[in-house]
């Protein structure tokens, strides 16, 4: 019976598989899953950070997160995740090349990329 | 003006673009829950993590969003013990890692380990087309079909043996099982994959 070295082989075939391919890409629709997901998470631990100071560190709102910004109303009411009650979010969880164009939505951007 | 121009929206690096520095401001403004930060961080790394499970979870692609969803949430549990020791992108991916190997040892935990090597199981029988294929390395797209006809347990071996370079004695511990019984069942899928390859034509 030859001695192959089947260790060897089959290393060398599908250890060289992930350098040899390129990077595959994630879709629009598990980008925007795992992003409701994350924050979900994060609201669990207490208030997200406020829509004031997101956008102060230089990232935009979006249309509705700036309508709830400056309402007349606690700031509390302000902190949780207002995705979670937006279509958008529905749809960029659901569809490919989702309908969504406004700026600063971040399932919008997911899209996009 | 109620909308205004916005600031500008931050610049999404590519992952090779990406420095420590930017690395350890992306975490601290995702542990303050900064939501737009968090989307910035999933926008960065989904790719590579995708990347890297889909890769090891060929025969099952069914898990692989699930395992993606799994790694950040781990991550974000144990964002704060991020140091900048190595790359953000490099650290997630040994959660990726943690999270492929727990699934191979659920998995093949609950599959039947075979007692005996069948009669059949001939490895030294080498066919000059394996040979060929093995040699040069070529074809991973055929490399993929192949995995992804094998049964479940048979492709999640040799993707943990071999892709993950793994030793029979670390997998046989993990899985509860014999170094024996994990050795039979990497022979079974070694020789299941070298029909299936000569089977798929060249």
């Amino acid at each position: 019976m030859p001695a192959h070295d089947w260790d060897g082989r089959f290393s060398r075939m599908l250890g060289d598989l992930p350098e040899a391919a390129p990077e595959e890409t994630a879709s629009s629709r598990l980008k925007a899953r795992v992003y409701s997901a994350l924050v979900r998470a994060q609201q669990e631990t207490g208030p997200l950070q406020s829509l004031t100071k997101c956008e102060e560190a230089g990232r935009g709102l979006c249309m509705w997160e700036k309508l709830v910004q400056i309402s007349p109303i606690g700031e509390k009411a302000k902190e949780p995740f207002l995705c979670w009650t937006c279509h958008a979010r529905v749809l960029g969880e659901h569809i490919e090349k989702a309908p969504i164009w406004w700026a600063h939505c971040p399932y919008a951007d997911f899209q996009k990329r | 003006m109620l909308f205004g121009k916005s600031i500008v929206h931050s610049q999404i690096l590519s992952k090779t673009e990406t420095t420590l520095a930017d690395d350890m401001k992306l975490v601290s403004e995702v542990l303050l829950k900064d939501r737009k930060a968090t989307a910035e961080f999933i926008e960065r790394y989904t790719d590579s993590v995708y990347s890297y499970v889909r890769r090891r979870t060929m025969p099952r692609a069914d898990v692989v969003e699930d395992l993606v969803q799994e790694v950040f949430l781990a991550a974000w549990h144990s964002l704060g013990n991020f140091r900048g020791d190595s790359s953000l992108r490099h650290w997630l991916l040994g959660i990726a890692r943690h999270k492929v190997e727990d699934f191979y040892r659920m998995r093949l935990r609950e599959h039947e380990m075979p007692d005996e090597i069948d009669g059949d199981i001939s490895e030294w029988a080498v066919t000059p087309a394996f040979e060929e294929g093995l040699d040069q390395k070529l074809n991973l797209e055929k490399t993929h079909q192949v995995l992804a006809r094998l049964p479940e347990a048979y492709g999640l071996v040799l993707l943990w043996r071999y892709m993950e370079q793994r030793s029979v004695r670390e997998m046989a511990e993990r899985m509860g099982k014999t170094e024996k019984a994990v050795e039979r069942l990497l022979a079974r899928a070694r020789e299941q994959f070298r029909k299936e390859w000569n089977h798929a034509g060249a």
